[in-house]
């Protein structure tokens, strides 16, 4: 058998649960939109009247309330929404009459771009921490990394974002202020996005290298003659990084959705900006694209998670019947 | 390892890279780049179809009205050289500049004008600024350079409101070509032209080498304007450099910019005027003597000195000083003895219990909490209701039956700078809500007679004694708690000069440059 059809006869059974996984984000999507859609037009506030102004007249309200569509019922407004939605047209802001998918095409790399960076530096910093605070517990480095962490859950990230942009933007003079552009301009928003995600990582990663040092094989391991660094990276990490995967892909999830603050601290054009923006004009058709999509990317990071369990534990199989 | 290590090289000289970039660029003669940070990106760049200082503020440097303001509000000729009412206040004509071009080589002319305000007063466009030009009933083109515009009925605020900002002119050619994408593509006559709106990050501006008035022409190269929500930000950005200047500077933050000896602060003294209104169709706010009380039991300069931080002046009218028309009456010293003495008057001696609605900006509540302890010392109970914008719009607009207001902490700022807009729509009942933004429900007979006195002709004087009149009788009437005129804050680089924020909240970013 040549090689190719070998690999993909025994991943298989893993597409084809990466398929059906798939498929079941349709009804879930289908369920977000409605929920969505229903919550939106519950909420008081009128977006006719807010993208009119505060001085316009109700003869401009209700002109503009026509040519946003909101004069027609409600089920109308939500089947002609999924229709074009179908066509994979989200409709135009109503603000600023921009088609909504080019709005999302500007934001969602940009905060993908900074979310990625963000858990980089989580991952590298709560991992490498988490794993050398468990292996030498109770020493120096485990008190004052895992203080570090838990201040690291409770500063808010307002806060944080102000304080290093003025020490290293404005003092130091070491990045820009604000702004996308190039890895610079990355930094300062990147630290202060996953500065809470590295501290919860670590702690996770801590608690979980605790339970699988103590355990019979490691101390097999030690007795084969292993170094402790061949112990702990091949043997006890891979064991322990079950939950540490689930909490990064948490974490991942809650940072695409969840950068607002970094993004208007460092007035970042991400879409946690344009979701809040939109939810302060009503602006419907940019609300529930932008929910649409982040629900779909968190589905998509879940089943990322579900995959990588199964390289971390071969234990963990699916499809297989 | 291998790959590992070449990711960090990778990683190491990309950075290094991207820093040299910004670090030591050519040496070539310096492009004049001016930066703004201002808290939010424009909406539409199309004035007809704009309700937003932000958008205005950045579409100004770009198109001309007929009629501009100067820095005090004033109006003075842009794109018209004179103009023309007849006394009725019904038939304007405008002597128009000659030798002018859009920025598209498009003629500017009488048919570029009659085709713009066409345009807007047609409600199939279904652009946001139609009702302050539906009343037009006819445009004619008298010859290339002479317009004249007829309306349905009397109005004499229509000059103050062809120099709104939703009357600069587009190059009509530019509104043809891009359609219902005009907002993103504006073409003007202004000293600057459009660039590029890349939509939360930048807008820049180029100058116009070929503007018409040499003499107040583009004095940088490059306007940069950046949307910075966040204030600490905004005053980072200032005091690193990499903004020449930002709009707004909350009160909070004012000494922050003043004690820098790189910054300047840029006040400005707004139209705004700050005020409670009352529902004078409910108890007990229908009676005069507890209005009154009310006025009497705010101390308004305490206010203005705790959260304005000083930059503000009690008002003294309805209407702000630097708007048309503006007349003192009269102000309410704080007297909280004479307040509680009106109360029992009135038939509340123990006071009563209401509630005061507003916004939750920081700066609204703390005002409002203000209020609250100086109401107390009089006996008035008043829970503060503080409110999102979207629910706080919703619950305002609510007409008379469903509305639960009481007492209401608001602001306003007439953008055609005309005391027409400035009592009409907050003080009149055919702007009650759901209409328009009297939202005290408040009506006096004299008031709404003299507002349509002062409609009928295009006589200044005449005009200015009926509004004189009203900004009394509103004071005597006391519908509202009113506040104060604030001051608008902006920030520059010591370097900078040339710029400010318009009285009405509008950035005025045209005659920037580098001292």
């Amino acid at each position: 058998m040549p090689p190719v059809y070998l690999l993909t006869y025994l991943l298989a059974p893993m597409l084809r649960y990466i398929l059906r996984r798939l498929l079941y984000m349709i009804p879930i999507v289908f369920g977000v939109s409605i929920v969505v859609f229903l919550i939106l037009h519950l909420v008081p506030g009128d977006p006719a009247r807010l993208v009119a102004g505060p001085d316009a007249t109700l003869e401009d309200v209700e002109i503009i309330r026509s040519s946003l569509g909101l004069d027609r019922p409600l089920p109308v407004q939500y089947v002609s929404w999924m229709g074009s939605l179908l066509h994979g047209d989200l409709g135009r802001s109503a603000r600023t009459h921009r088609p909504v998918t080019h709005e999302l095409g500007l934001t969602i790399p940009a905060t993908v771009e900074l979310t990625l960076a963000a858990m980089a530096i989580a991952v590298f910093i709560g991992v490498g921490a988490g794993t050398i605070a468990a292996v030498r517990r109770n020493s120096f480095f485990d008190y004052s990394s895992m203080v570090v962490a838990l201040m690291g859950v409770c500063t808010p990230s307002f806060w944080l974002g102000l304080m290093l942009m003025l020490v290293f933007a404005v003092k130091l003079d070491l990045f820009p202020t604000i702004g996308r552009g190039g890895l610079d301009h990355l930094v300062l928003p990147a630290v202060t996005l996953g500065a809470g995600a590295a501290a919860i990582i670590a702690r996770v990663t801590r608690s979980s290298m605790l339970e699988v040092l103590n355990m019979d094989y490691i101390r097999t391991a030690h007795a084969k003659g292993l170094t402790a660094q061949t112990v702990v990276l091949r043997h006890a990490v891979k064991n322990a990084f079950i939950p540490v995967i689930t909490v990064i892909g948490l974490e991942f999830g809650y940072l695409l959705a969840g950068a607002v603050v970094t993004e208007t601290v460092f007035a970042y054009p991400g879409v946690g900006r344009l979701l809040v923006e939109a939810i302060g004009y009503r602006d419907y058709p940019v609300i529930q694209g932008s929910l649409l999509l982040l629900a779909l990317q968190f589905a998509l990071v879940n089943l990322a998670v579900d995959v990588l369990y199964v390289f971390f534990d071969p234990r963990i199989s699916y499809g297989t019947k | 390892m291998q790959p590992i290590k070449f990711l960090g090289i990778l990683l190491l000289v990309s950075s290094l890279v991207a820093l040299g970039g910004t670090a030591c660029g050519p040496t070539a003669p310096a492009e004049k780049v001016i930066t703004i940070g201002q808290y939010a990106d424009a909406v539409s760049l199309d004035p007809q179809d704009t309700n937003d200082n932000a958008s205005y503020s950045i579409e100004k440097p770009m198109l001309e009205g007929l009629i501009g303001f100067n820095e005090k509000m004033e109006q003075i000729p842009q794109l018209a050289e004179r103009w023309e009412a007849s006394p009725d206040a019904k038939v304007y004509t405008f002597y128009l500049r000659k030798g002018v071009k859009f920025h598209d080589g498009t003629p500017f002319n009488a048919a570029a004008v009659k085709a713009n305000f066409d345009r807007i007063r047609n409600p199939d466009n279904k652009l946001k600024r139609y009702t302050l030009y539906k009343i037009i009933s006819q445009i004619d083109v008298i010859d290339e350079y002479t317009v004249r515009f007829t309306l349905a009925g009397p109005f004499g605020a229509m000059i103050a409101t062809f120099a709104h900002p939703a009357g600069g002119i587009n190059s009509p050619t530019a509104v043809e070509k891009y359609g219902k994408e005009y907002g993103k593509n504006p073409v003007g006559t202004g000293p600057y032209k459009f660039v590029e709106w890349v939509p939360n990050d930048h807008i820049t501006l180029v100058k116009n080498p070929d503007y018409w008035d040499k003499a107040n022409g583009p004095k940088v190269d490059k306007i940069i304007v950046k949307p910075v929500p966040e204030a600490g930000t905004r005053i980072a950005m200032l005091q690193k450099g990499d903004a020449q200047f930002i709009n707004t500077v909350p009160y909070a933050q004012a000494e922050t910019v003043k004690g820098d000896k790189n910054l300047n602060l840029v006040a400005t003294e707004s139209i705004y005027t700050f005020w409670v209104s009352m529902n004078v169709q409910k108890k007990p706010f229908d009676n005069l003597k507890v209005r009154q009380a009310l006025n009497y039991a705010i101390d308004k300069e305490a206010i203005i000195k705790a959260v304005l931080r000083g930059y503000g002046k009690p008002a003294n009218s309805p209407v702000a000083p630097l708007v048309w028309g503006h007349a003192p009456a009269k102000t309410y010293p704080y007297d909280p003895a004479k307040a509680k003495a009106l109360l029992a008057e009135a038939g509340y001696p123990n006071g009563f219990k209401t509630t005061l609605r507003g916004a939750e900006s920081t700066e609204a509540k703390e005002v409002m909490v203000a209020i609250q302890g100086q109401l107390k010392q009089v006996g008035v109970e008043a829970e503060v209701i503080s409110l999102p914008s979207a629910t706080l719009s919703a619950e305002r607009f609510k007409p008379l039956a469903e509305n639960t207001g009481e007492i209401d902490y608001s602001g306003w700022s007439p953008s055609t700078g005309d005391a027409d807009w400035a009592i009409r729509p907050l003080l009149t009942k055919e702007n009650w809500p759901p209409t328009n933004y009297t939202i005290g429900f408040y009506t006096h007979p004299k008031v709404e007679e003299l507002v349509k006195t002062a409609l009928q002709t295009s006589d200044a004087a005449k005009r200015k004694a009926a509004y004189a009149e009203v900004q009394q009788i509103i004071m005597d009437d006391c519908p509202w708690i009113v506040l104060w005129v604030n001051y608008v804050l902006g920030g520059s680089r010591a370097n900078v000069g040339g710029i400010a924020i318009q009285p009405d909240g509008i950035g005025f970013y045209r005659s920037v440059y580098y001292k």
